[in-house]
């Protein structure tokens, strides 16, 4: 019996969360619907452009933590060699 | 997700050792990732900056004390620190703190602007702009699970689990989400040229 598939399934499809089975029932089942495909294609575009949106925090914050772990006082470290 | 030449896992089990260049590795490696998680949740860059550094204070304590589970995965824990910190911060506070933004200079440092035009340098960070107002206004468990699935790479089970909620409700906030960004997306474009932007 061929397995109806739903937007949801669009979903776990887009963040690679289905079984090499399903990727092409769903790539089959996308090519018949055409709203399906348009919501797919939509999706993808933002997923993109999420990637993008990534921000990077200014150096001070991150020279504050490497700071912070190399002055980390010795008597708070755990014996490794135990 | 990205692939490197030294794993996080080998990393960490270096930086166990007293070799602060593999902390270092990691810090750069995974500070963007980090940072924007919190920033999307605080919506305040300098709340952001703060609780980036918390996060990975927390993280330094942890792994300096012995207290760092080797078999798990970096990122995914130190990911859930930032979250659960920014989210704590959020309900102290009990309020949204307005949006700050900065000059475009320095958000966009992470992308490669060397070949395109000012013009299209412009229309792309007003695009990425709008994106993040957008996200910022998407309803809580909608924004909630759309960061924790695509910046926090937790699988919908994960976030099932993590939220309380079946995955179907999961997958259903996930779908408004993006069905919401893309209802945003298709208001706000047309003052501009229309190519460049989403249907």
């Amino acid at each position: 019996m061929t397995k109806t598939f739903t937007y949801d399934d669009v979903v776990r499809y887009l963040y690679a969360e289905t079984s090499p089975q399903e990727n092409n029932e769903i790539v089959e089942a996308l090519t018949s619907d055409s709203d399906m495909l348009a919501f797919y294609l939509d999706a993808l575009e933002l997923q993109t452009q999420m990637d993008r949106i990534v921000r990077t925090p200014p150096s001070r914050v991150t020279d504050n933590v490497l700071r912070y772990s190399r002055q980390y006082p010795s008597s708070q470290t755990a014996d490794l060699s135990i | 997700m990205q692939k490197f030449q030294v794993s996080d896992s080998e990393l960490v089990s270096l930086y166990i050792r007293g070799d602060e260049k593999a902390f270092e590795k990691l810090v750069l490696r995974h500070k963007s990732r980090i940072y924007t998680t919190i920033y999307l949740i605080v919506k305040d860059q300098y709340v952001a900056e703060d609780l980036m550094q918390d996060t990975f204070i927390k993280a330094v304590d942890t792994i300096k004390q012995g207290r760092y589970n080797e078999e798990g995965k970096f990122l995914p824990w130190i990911v859930r620190i930032a979250h659960n910190l920014a989210i704590d911060y959020f309900r102290r506070d009990k309020r949204y703190p307005s949006v700050v933004f900065e000059d475009g200079s320095s958000v966009f440092n992470t992308l490669d602007f060397s070949e395109d035009s000012v013009e299209s340098i412009q229309i792309r960070q007003e695009t990425h702009e709008q994106l993040r107002e957008m996200i910022q206004r998407l309803p809580e468990v909608q924004r909630q699970v759309l960061i924790m699935r695509h910046y926090e790479e937790m699988s919908f089970q994960e976030i099932a689990d993590a939220t309380g909620v079946s995955i179907n409700t999961a997958l259903g906030r996930m779908r408004y989400a993006l069905i919401n960004l893309r209802k945003q997306f298709s208001q706000r474009t047309p003052q501009y040229d229309k190519n460049v932007y989403l249907r």
